[in-house]
């Protein structure tokens, strides 16, 4: 029972990361119709930048990671800036193209500009607690209650204010949206950015176990395309909970079964399951107009 | 099971509706074989969802159609895959010209014709004698069904960039690769001048006497309609408002209503 | 005028010329016995023409079925791994090897397909990135046949039993195969299959009502694309003969990917300019520049900076630069002459 409850923990923390990474593509992807493949690269280029400035300065890692998501946003709105906002009238194969080439660059800039070894990115609580015979650190707790929190306002801001109005009205059709008068180009900016920051964040929240490195984001972006996928790219919270889903089979996979082989078998059963449900857990089946 | 001995479709009882809007009601027609059909109906009138309901391009909530193939027997396409329906001698044009802009004419109307070729991938890969003999085959009939059209001195051109008449033409080549029972247009007449609208009247009567083939078009030009249908089935609101002939519809209280002020015919 | 030069160049070119490129290509051996170039140009080279196999393949699936795939470097990696056990431990002949190291990735990649290509098309793409992760975590864990991070190793092939051919020719080997893909691809693309696929790609309307199974042709498409990656693992794992799992990372596809989209979509000889580009810059000329050289990842962002730039503004591919360069060079020219006249 103790491990259960261990392994639930675990997965709330996990299922954030995913979620906040999820979110962010899910967020491109219905506002400017791009498939974000440079997500992670973007978050471990700005968690780099965050860690320099933990190093040179010695601030709080609260502090740092709160620097590295303003130079996260900065870097959205310079990416949406130079590259995607003249790319509106290119074909969606060609915009996930240019996602890729992002990859190629951020990854090419960053042992340029912050060397090939790894850094070390601390957390940002420190110590534990045991609950029911199962421990869970601050951090854990931080990790989790911050992500939903982050999440709640995203989703309150959505769902209630003027912002969160021209992001749907954008994500549901731009074109209409933006005769309408809303800007969409802006809304596509601060889009962005958002996603940005919130990759940042999910970065910075595994940079303490895993080390502040090129390949740190990779198991995070191809589970967060996964999750959008499973929770199907119509829906803003299906994503959400997919991811949460995904963190928890992990988890339980990883423990119970192999610890190697969990994220391959994860994947593999996700895949299986969009075979019997195409448009995601909670997709709505779009009919193309001919 | 034959229940439409002389027809070549039936529609029955067909329906269809969008998230709670009903774009077809309970709509049924039939068009006999040899036949010049005319869907008519203001704009919005549901006649480009009836069409993609045949061709299966959307599937209908209710009802039946009954097609007499090319083989004579006669099938309920409803079920059918969309790619599944050109083989069965049923073909359709689009109101938006759907040609491939890197394609060449002639390469264009070859693909009309893409069932009949039955080369290996071995043999595509190698261009073994298999292929070359069904490109040159398929090349001819592309290229005698354009000349007849006027088309000849475009053939290896690229499509893009021809005028938009022209391009309608090919479309309707491609349609005839493979000599079909039925063909199916949409919007035939829409943005040709008036020269290029008789080139078409005169194509497509051609279509019905030479090749033995019956037409079904969709249009809201009365004045094209009148002149070239055999048979109109007018339409509103996808329910049927009056099947008959071009006189009759004229006639026909219900058809003035609405199309009161839209049209002159 | 346009019409007429876009149409030359998409008319049936023969195969000679082809064949003549497969000449050119065959004399570089010669060149470096004869001391007119270095030996190490021959591996960039022969490197060169393999990624050229692997990306008309790639070309298929998304210049002429407008998908993306991500798994290209661990499609390349497993035909490595498999002709490197079955030549190097088992001892069984090369061109068992090849039929076998091409035939198992392609059945991966239709059951891979067979699932993600059922829905919208960048599910490809994240399917195969997964697929790719996974097979990365094979050749580490699967030590038993991948030696895992140490890496495994094969030997340049013996032709029907007893031809063992030696750096030379193995490299006219590569040549040969690439010429052979060339010719292949150039067939497909002008026969019903091609115009199928070129049909899918820009009206998915069309192709269905003239009885094309999108479906089963994405499918097909992504099968080729995948058995042309072993291909290039194969040749590969017989010139290098060396591989390690590290060597087919997602970069590595992303290159592949730059290869087509630079020197051009749809156009064989576009991709040939392309992976010269992608491949040949950074090693004959970035890596040699004073500063930008010692920098490791200016290769990278040069390559992915010329992604986008020619996306933006040359979405067709630098090939067809060529055409504009003629168009600018005539109006120019009769400038001149209006000026003298």
């Amino acid at each position: 029972m103790d491990i259960f409850v261990q392994i639930l923990l675990n997965s709330l923390e996990t299922g954030g990361i995913y979620a906040l990474a999820a979110l962010g593509i899910i967020l491109i992807f219905r506002t400017s119709v791009t498939t974000n493949f440079a997500q992670g690269s973007i978050s471990m280029f700005s968690a780099f930048l965050a860690t320099i400035v933990l190093i040179r300065t010695g601030i709080s890692p609260i502090s740092a990671a709160i620097v590295g998501m303003i130079f996260a946003l900065i870097i959205g709105v310079l990416v949406d800036f130079f590259v995607i906002s003249r790319a509106q009238k290119v074909n969606p194969v060609s915009k996930q193209i240019i996602t890729l080439g992002l990859i190629m660059i951020f990854l090419g800039l960053a042992p340029m500009l912050f060397g090939t070894d790894p850094l070390q990115f601390p957390r940002f609580v420190y110590g534990s607690y045991s609950f029911f015979g199962a421990t869970i650190s601050y951090n854990a707790i931080f990790n989790i209650v911050v992500g939903l929190a982050l999440m709640g306002v995203l989703f309150f801001a959505l769902q209630k204010t003027k912002w969160g109005l021209s992001v749907r009205a954008t994500a549901s059709n731009e074109v209409v949206a933006r005769m309408m008068g809303i800007p969409t180009a802006s809304v596509t900016r601060a889009s962005w950015a958002i996603a940005a920051a919130l990759g940042t964040l999910s970065a910075l929240m595994l940079a303490p176990t895993n080390s502040v490195n090129l390949s740190m984001m990779d198991t995070v972006q191809v589970t967060a395309l996964l999750a959008c996928i499973l929770g199907g790219f119509t829906s803003f919270y299906g994503a959400v909970i997919a991811a949460y889903l995904i963190g928890f089979a992990s988890n339980l996979l990883s423990f119970y079964v192999s610890s190697i082989w969990s994220d391959s078998i994860l994947y593999l059963l996700i895949l299986t399951t969009i075979l019997f449900k195409p448009t995601g857990l909670f997709g709505k089946k779009v009919i193309k107009k001919v | 099971m034959d229940n439409m001995p002389d027809k070549v479709l039936k529609v029955e009882n067909l329906s269809i509706a969008f998230g709670g809007l009903k774009a077809v009601d309970n709509l049924s027609f039939d068009i006999n074989e040899g036949e010049i059909f005319g869907l008519i109906g203001p704009n919005g009138a549901g006649k480009t969802t009836v069409f993609n309901c045949i061709t299966q391009f959307y599937k209908p909530d209710n009802g039946d159609i009954y097609f007499r193939t090319n083989t004579g027997e006669v099938e309920n396409l409803v079920g059918k895959k969309t790619h599944e329906i050109i083989g069965k001698g049923l073909v359709r044009t689009f109101q938006n010209i759907e040609l491939i802009r890197e394609l060449t004419v002639v390469e264009n109307v070859m693909v009309g014709a893409h069932i009949e070729f039955k080369s290996s991938l071995f043999n595509q890969f190698f261009r073994l004698k298999k292929t070359r003999q069904e490109e040159n085959r398929m090349r001819k009939r592309a290229e005698e069904i354009l000349d007849h059209m006027g088309l000849s001195s475009i053939k290896d051109m690229l499509v893009a960039g021809q005028p938009y008449g022209v391009l309608k033409k090919i479309e309707l080549a491609r349609a005839l690769m493979l000599n079909p029972k039925l063909i199916i247009l949409d919007e035939p007449a829409a943005g040709l001048n008036d020269s290029e609208t008789l080139s078409l009247v005169n194509i497509i009567k051609e279509i019905k006497t030479e090749r033995n083939c019956s037409i079904l078009l969709i249009e809201h030009d009365m004045k094209f309609v009148n002149g070239l249908c055999d048979r109109i089935c007018a339409i509103n609101f996808g329910k049927l408002l009056a099947i008959g002939t071009p006189g009759e519809i004229q006639e026909n209280e219900q058809v003035q209503i609405a199309y009161l002020g839209k049209e002159d015919y | 005028m346009n019409n007429k030069l876009m149409n030359f160049y998409k008319s049936h070119k023969p195969y000679s010329q082809f064949i003549l490129f497969g000449i050119i290509l065959s004399l570089l051996p010669l060149l470096v016995s004869l001391g007119l170039v270095k030996y190490s140009l021959l591996t960039t080279v022969a490197s060169i023409l393999i990624y050229s196999i692997v990306a008309l393949g790639l070309n298929l699936l998304l210049g002429y079925s407008g998908l993306i795939s991500l798994g290209t470097a661990g499609f390349m990696g497993m035909g490595t791994y498999l002709t490197a056990f079955i030549t190097a431990d088992l001892g069984l002949p090369f061109e068992l090897a090849l039929i076998i190291s091409v035939a198992v990735p392609m059945v991966i990649g239709v059951l891979t397909g067979l699932v993600s290509l059922r829905i919208e098309g960048y599910y490809l793409a994240i399917a195969t990135l997964a697929i790719s992760e996974i097979l990365r975590k094979v050749f580490v864990e699967f030590d038993f046949i991948t030696n895992g991070f140490s890496g495994k190793q094969a030997q340049y092939p013996k032709l029907l039993g007893f031809l063992q051919l030696d750096r030379n020719g193995t490299y006219i080997l590569i040549v040969f195969f690439l010429i052979l893909v060339m010719i292949m691809m150039h067939n497909l693309v002008n026969s019903h299959t091609g115009r199928a696929l070129s049909t899918m790609r820009g009206s998915e309307a069309a192709a269905s009502a003239m009885g094309i199974n999108i479906y089963r042709h994405r499918l097909l498409s992504f099968a080729i694309a995948v058995s042309f990656s072993a291909l290039g693992g194969v040749l590969y794992m017989h010139f290098v003969k060396y591989t390690y799992p590290n060597a087919w990372i997602l970069m590595l596809s992303l290159n592949i990917l730059a290869v087509i989209v630079i020197g051009g979509i749809r156009s064989i000889s576009g991709t040939i300019l392309g992976a010269f580009i992608v491949f040949g810059v950074p090693d004959l000329i970035l890596k040699r520049l004073p500063i930008i050289g010692s920098i490791d990842g200016a290769a990278y962002i040069f390559n992915g900076l010329l992604i986008i730039l020619v996306i933006l503004f040359y979405p067709n591919g630098l090939i067809n630069m060529r055409f504009d360069i003629q168009k600018n060079f005539n109006k120019l020219f009769r400038r001149g002459e209006d000026n003298n006249g």
